[in-house]
């Protein structure tokens, strides 16, 4: 039994070496191999009727309101998901439709109109962190691979950029991140800074490792040789090529973005309001489990069904990314 | 050399962020209304907390190092408090490691074995969804079901009231104590390893000398086992420094969840109250371990791969 | 392969080592059936831990919990929130009054003022009664000679960068010769009285420079500060009242020692020395003198008028016996610490702090720090021992595994929310208690800002807030309207002043007429400006920060624009409340017994780092507020401060919105017992005292093994 399996294994790169087009692009052979991961398949769906959602409630919750996240019905509130709001609510404090599609909270407010416009603040700390930390793992990885044998003083670039990442990771990240946020002013963007200016470390380490290795490369070499400014070669030839485990990363940099600021909200040093994100609305609704286990429920299965589909697509990514892995 | 210079940098970072942020100790913002400004400045003063930087920095360290610092929360001496507590995380922390290391190598292994299959597929997606749960919100789902179904307190590290039960019960008791917090912080780590390890065992079992060994006929058993696992674990025994940094920042959300005294919930605690020399004095043993660590693992990745050497 | 049966072995092996444990442990039910034990034990769930158990040093609530079982003071406070007799029988309050001779001043027809002739017109006008309400005396006047002393200014500086420090200034007194009157009761107005005799201003042109002289040279820049000192340094008419304690005699400290008076001026002793840096020093400054008269009896004296003085005596007191000078030396010396720490030691660092000893009712067993506080119940106690045998404080953190221990039974009180205990009403297993605490709940508006310097805005905002709304529903009924700064259930509180009432329409009106008019957007606006501001509060209080929300959303109705923020408690302090940089927040005040409203109300008291942080001033509230501090006839005191009530409610400088209902729910089997005559049990059902606290007899609660129906 096990011969046979392990037989297949050994013989399935080649069947497929053979079924190879020999014209085929990066991009379609990245798009072939991705399409045949059906999780990562259904993940990127999901993001991306996430995008909808997370646009479409920062509209309709902040430009157009159609749904007002901040109406407070007190006489309506822990309503079950799907109950109608009662009588004596003033019309222009309905909720779309007269249902209160997931529920009401502890205040009455509309639980779908908060985890609406929580969907895009939550994706924007998630993709800003990210931004934040790729912005900064970049430019000092290149940094550090690019011009890491100019010397100044006493150490050389490489070494000053390195031992600053060495520095910055020898503080345990959540505690050192507990640490800025309890002591920084609270806001939205703080969080989006501090989650951000503490995960660029790994970034930059395989930034740099990717440059050390392209700038041995005969095409590096070549544009060395015609003379084109620094600046482009960096830019516009090594960047493109550093990039695909750099984005990789992101998209698990986001699914863990957005977890750190649920776990920031529970100990209390999340997004303040009026911002609601998914991650507050979820620590707010933990303590009303027995109450109205919606306001635990909804949000929490929310960030597990996005994280998990960032993690997944992240995954397909990094396979049909994978140069040593994809051609067996 | 270098590292001692990290270190000084290190500390120094530490002091600086926790010394320019805004808030203060909370001994300081007195809860009698009826305290005076004079008598506020006379505890500041104690607290050196008007003196200059570079002059508090010099008092940390001082205190530091002759094991007098002083928590400004209760003036208990600071290095016992943080020894208590690191021996109440520390069985925590094994437990967790253990499991995720043992869990993780099979799965990762078997993952790669049979890449592709549906074993494979579904620890992925499991794996991955481990990862994508807050936390918390598994852990208080588990606390419900186990306390409400099961009937079994799982909160804290002991049952209480249990002094005068044999020792074996009470040893048991603390084991099971131990299950369900480890689990909760395993698991994200069992998630993340297994993925390693499998990527590592697909990458080895790609390589010339894995198919060499094949063509000889060796069984495939053996080819994987002994061939292909043992290079495939040389990246992992370096991991084993990365751990250290692990003993001492405990885990501060599953502390808190599961009622655990331990070092997690002492800095936490510590942050809440600005107690200043605690959140250092934490910050920089952490330092110190990451530093060992990395230390540690060159020296273990030495040792197993001979193609290196020391400088 | 041996490798491989290992790899899949070995977490077989340690999954089910780990999991087997399960059933060696008690299920909660077990616990509780096969432990008799578990009746008498008493487990307290808390979210904190606490930080120090010293009575003079705690100030957070979990060590006050733990210290009020351990240490008991000289008096407490009884059902009826009147002052009773612990550690103290009973006690006398009297009056020493000074009137110094100041001889730049004439009589009124005159004459120079010098001693004899000062004690003669007194001692004249007392015999022949031209002097109305003089109160009673104890000893005919008296003059005392001219004497010195010598004490310690600390004058309280700001240096450039604006932080504060203090500089010490040693001064010589000479005591001019001085008149005393001995008074069977305390008269704030004794030197009015004495005005037909002395004439107006008496003490207007004393030469304080004449009498005070610092010991070393003062700094320019520090004279003015110093100078500013010397009333209150010499003050040329004093009150002294005068409290005398009889102690109880027998009690023991849980070590056996005997209580006595030595104790009581030890602890006063300690909490002013500045070493231990006590927070307590603010209550125990007013007093002049602790003298011991024998062992069971001592005499404070107050350097002046202060009424709530004598609340502090309900703190615990120390044993001296354990944490003398010489005990403390002893510990420094065996912790074998350096020269710097072993100058700095004091109380605040001695491990007595980990494990207090009192003459409480339960005595101290163990402190596992994060994970339990362990008491158990003093035999030796001067009155019949507590039911509960045990006592345990658990440390659980979060409020949701603290719900679940609670449920189980694992623990047997917890500090449930409101919404918990709607939740535990119909629960026939459960006894639920609401009773109205001290505390209470406002928005208070920043009364500098131009924006909110009229009573009518102020009013307006108010009257947008439904409050009843916010009672019914955020807290469920769990809380009392109220419409003043005195907390309801006691006898300060003006019960006849109206609460404003919810009229958003009314608000709307009003603020018209202060010249807001709608603009098209929907938001008042005047001269330009829209009416907007930013409402802010702590983190970590789910309710405020509802009440935040609830406000906005209220106010947006009536077209105001408001911005909401959550400061987490150091930073919200430091940054905005102690700086008066804000515009209206959201906090509570827990208040106490005493009706002293000096530091929350009084207008010198709005600088930075004080309390009146909404720059509140009324120089009518002024003045009663001083009165009502200065008054010791509790009748008297009770009209002044239901003045002081209607004045606050007038200028609403806050929203009073509600003092909520502390809320407590217990097992049902927790009851009162009570042995009458015959040695025989009676049981009865738990209630709250008159202050809301439902553990004034704790001492004689006790678990069932059943229900009891009442």
């Amino acid at each position: 039994m096990k011969t046979v399996i392990s037989a297949q294994v050994a013989t399935k790169p080649s069947v497929r070496a053979d079924d190879l087009p020999e014209h085929e692009t990066p991009w379609q052979e990245f798009v072939r191999i991705y399409q045949k991961d059906r999780l990562a398949l259904a993940g990127f769906f999901v993001l991306l009727a996430l995008l909808v959602i997370a646009v479409a409630g920062k509209a309709l919750t902040e430009w157009w309101v159609l749904f007002d996240p901040e109406v407070v019905r007190l006489p309506d509130k822990f309503f079950p998901p799907l109950s109608s709001p009662s009588p004596d609510i003033a019309a222009s404090d309905r909720p779309l439709g007269g249902l209160y599609l997931f529920g009401t909270d502890e205040l009455g407010r509309d639980v779908f109109a908060r985890m609406f416009q929580g969907s895009f603040v939550s994706l924007s700390v998630g993709f800003v962190a990210v931004g934040i930390s790729l912005l900064v793992g970049i430019v000092l990885g290149g940094f550090a691979g690019y011009y890491g044998q100019v010397k100044l003083g006493v150490m050389t670039v490489d070494t000053l950029i390195m031992r600053f990442t060495d520095a910055m990771m020898c503080f345990p990240t959540f505690f050192l991140i507990l640490t800025a946020v309890a002591l920084l002013p609270p806001s939205i963007y703080t969080i989006m800074f501090i989650i951000g200016l503490t995960s660029w470390m790994g970034t930059t380490r395989f930034v740099r490792a990717e440059f050390l290795a392209l700038r041995e490369q005969d095409y590096v070499t070549a544009a060395k040789a015609l003379g084109l400014p620094e600046a482009r070669i960096i830019f516009r030839h090594m960047v493109p090529n550093a990039l695909a485990p750099v984005f990789v990363s992101a998209t698990i940099g986001v699914a863990t973005a957005i977890l750190t600021e649920s776990a920031l909200s529970f100990l209390g040093f999340g997004v303040p309001p009026p911002y609601a994100t998914w991650g507050n609305i979820l620590s707010d609704g933990k303590g009303f489990i027995f109450d109205a286990p919606w306001l635990f429920f909804i949000p929490g299965l929310a960030i597990f069904i996005v994280v998990l589909a960032f993690n997944l697509v992240g995954e397909g990514l990094r396979e049909a990314l994978n140069p040593k892995l994809r051609r067996r | 050399m270098q590292r001692v210079i990290l270190l000084v940098i290190v500390s120094f970072m530490a002091h600086s962020i926790i010394h320019l942020a805004p808030g203060e100790p909370s001994e300081v913002d007195p809860m009698n209304p009826r305290m005076k400004p004079e008598d506020i400045a006379k505890i500041r003063a104690a607290f050196h907390l008007d003196d200059p930087l570079y002059l508090q920095y010099g008092y940390w360290i001082r205190d530091l190092f002759t094991g007098e610092l002083k928590s400004f929360k209760d003036s208990q001496p600071v290095l016992p408090k943080i020894w208590d507590r690191f021996l109440n995380s520390l069985p925590l922390f094994v437990v967790a490691t253990l499991l995720v290391w043992t869990w993780a190598f099979p799965t990762g292994i078997y993952g790669a074995v049979h890449r592709g299959g549906m074993y494979d597929r579904f620890t992925i997606f499991l794996a991955y969804a481990l990862i994508s749960i807050p936390g918390f919100f598994l852990s208080y789902l588990v606390i419900l079901w186990v306390a409400g179904w099961l009937g079994v307190p799982v909160i804290s590290i002991k049952t209480f009231g249990m002094d005068q039960a044999q020792p074996v019960f009470k040893m048991m008791d603390r084991v099971w104590h131990l299950v369900i917090p480890s689990l909760m912080s395993a698991l994200g780590g069992v998630a993340i390893l297994s993925r390693y390890v499998r990527s590592q065992m697909l990458e080895v079992l790609g390589q010339d000398y894995v198919r060499t060994a094949r063509a000889k006929g060796l069984e495939e058993d053996t080819v994987i086992y002994r061939h292909a696992l043992g290079n495939a674990l040389l990246p992992f025994v370096t991991m084993f420094g990365f751990l250290l940094p692990g003993l001492i920042g405990g885990s501060v959300i599953f502390e808190q969840i599961f009622a655990w005294p331990g070092l997690g919930r002492l800095g936490y605690e510590a942050i809440l109250s600005r107690d200043f020399p605690v959140i250092m004095t934490l910050n920089f043993m952490a330092a110190v371990l990451t530093l060992a660590g990395t230390f540690l693992s060159d020296i273990l990745y030495a040792v197993v791969d001979p193609r290196i050497r020391l400088q | 392969m041996l490798i491989k049966r290992l790899l899949l072995l070995i977490p077989l092996v340690l999954v089910v080592f780990l999991l087997q444990s399960f059933f060696w442990v008690p299920t909660y039910e077990n616990q509780a059936a096969g432990n008799p034990n578990r009746l008498v034990t008493y487990i307290e769930g808390s979210s904190g831990d606490a930080k120090i158990l010293n009575p003079i040093l705690n100030a957070d609530s979990a060590s006050a919990n733990i210290v009020n079982h351990v240490f008991e003071g000289l008096l407490d406070l009884d059902e009826h929130l009147n002052l009773r007799g612990r550690l103290a029988v009973d006690w006398a309050i009297t009056e020493q009054a000074y009137l110094l001779v100041n001889a730049h001043h004439r009589f009124p027809d005159g004459q120079e003022v010098n001693g004899t002739s000062l004690l003669q017109r007194l001692s004249q006008a007392l015999q022949a009664g031209v002097l109305r309400d003089m109160p009673e005396m104890l000893q005919p006047l008296a003059l005392l000679p001219a004497s010195q002393r010598t004490e310690q200014v600390s004058l309280l500086k700001v240096d450039e960068k604006g932080k504060p420090h203090v500089v010490e200034v040693p001064v010589t007194v000479q005591v001019p010769e001085r008149i005393v009157f001995s008074l069977k009761q305390v008269d704030q107005d004794l030197f009015e009285r004495l005005i037909p005799v002395l004439g107006e201003r008496y003490g207007d042109q004393f030469s304080y420079a004449d009498w005070i002289h610092p010991q070393k040279a003062v700094a320019p820049e520090d004279e003015e500060l110093l100078r500013e000192k010397y009333p209150e340094i010499l003050p040329v008419a004093e009150h002294n009242p005068t409290i005398v304690f009889h102690l109880r005699q027998g009690v023991k400290f849980h070590d056996g020692h005997i209580f006595d008076a030595g104790d009581v001026k030890f602890t006063y002793e300690s909490i002013m020395n500045p070493k231990n840096l006590s927070p307590r020093t603010p209550d125990f400054e007013p007093i002049k003198t602790v003298e011991i008269i024998d062992p069971l009896t001592v005499k404070i004296v107050y350097k002046r008028l202060y009424s709530p003085a004598i609340n502090a005596w309900t703190m615990g007191i120390l044993p001296e016996h354990v944490l003398h000078a010489e005990a403390l030396n002893r510990e420094k010396q065996e912790r074998g610490l350096s020269e710097a720490a072993q100058q700095t030691f004091g109380m605040r660092d001695s491990q007595f702090n980990r494990r207090p000893l009192g003459t409480g009712r339960f005595q101290f067993v163990e402190w596992q720090g994060d994970e339990y506080i362990h008491l158990r119940r003093f035999e030796d106690y001067w009155e019949e021992p507590a039911q509960y045998h045990e006592y345990f404080m658990r440390i659980i953190p979060d409020l949701l595994t603290q719900e679940v221990e609670f449920r189980t039974g694992a623990v047997d009180f917890y500090g449930a929310l409101p919404h918990q205990v709607a939740r535990y009403k119909e629960d026939p297993t459960y006894q639920s208690f609401s009773s109205l605490g001290f505390a209470y709940t406002y928005i208070g508006y920043n009364n500098r800002k131009p924006l909110f310097a009229s009573r009518e805005v102020r009013t307006a905002l108010g009257m947008a807030i439904n409050v009843q709304e916010i009672t019914d529903f955020l807290i469920y009924g769990e809380g009392e309207r109220i419409t003043g700064p005195y907390p309801q259930n006691t006898e300060w509180y003006n019960p006849s002043i109206a609460p404003i009432p919810y009229d958003p329409e009314g608000a709307k009106a009003l603020l018209a007429h202060m010249g807001w008019k709608m603009n098209a957007e929907g938001w008042l606006e005047k001269d330009g400006k829209v009416f907007e501001f930013t409402l802010i509060t702590n983190n970590g209080n789910p309710i405020r920060k509802n009440i935040l929300t609830i406000a906005q959303n209220a106010w947006k109705r009536i077209g105001v624009k408001v911005n909401t923020q959550v400061f987490e408690w150091a930073v919200f302090l430091n940054d905005f409340v102690n700086t008066g940089d804000f515009d209206a927040v959201v906090l509570g005040w827990s208040m106490g017994i005493d009706p002293d409203l000096y530091q929350i109300w009084h207008s010198s008291q709005s600088g930075p780092q004080q309390l009146n942080f909404v720059g509140y001033h009324n120089s009518k509230a002024d003045e009663l507020i001083v009165r009502i501090r200065q008054e010791y006839n509790r009748n008297r005191q009770r009209d002044l401060t239901h003045e002081l009530h209607r004045v606050i409610a007038e200028d609403q400088p806050y929203t009073f919105l509600y003092a909520p209902l502390s809320t407590r729910v217990l097992d049902k089997k927790i009851v009162l017992v009570e042995r009458d005559a015959n040695g025989q049990e009676h049981y009865k059902k738990i209630f709250p005292i008159k202050s809301g606290d439902i553990t004034f007899y704790f001492y004689k609660w006790r678990k069932l093994d059943h229900t009891p129906d009442f």
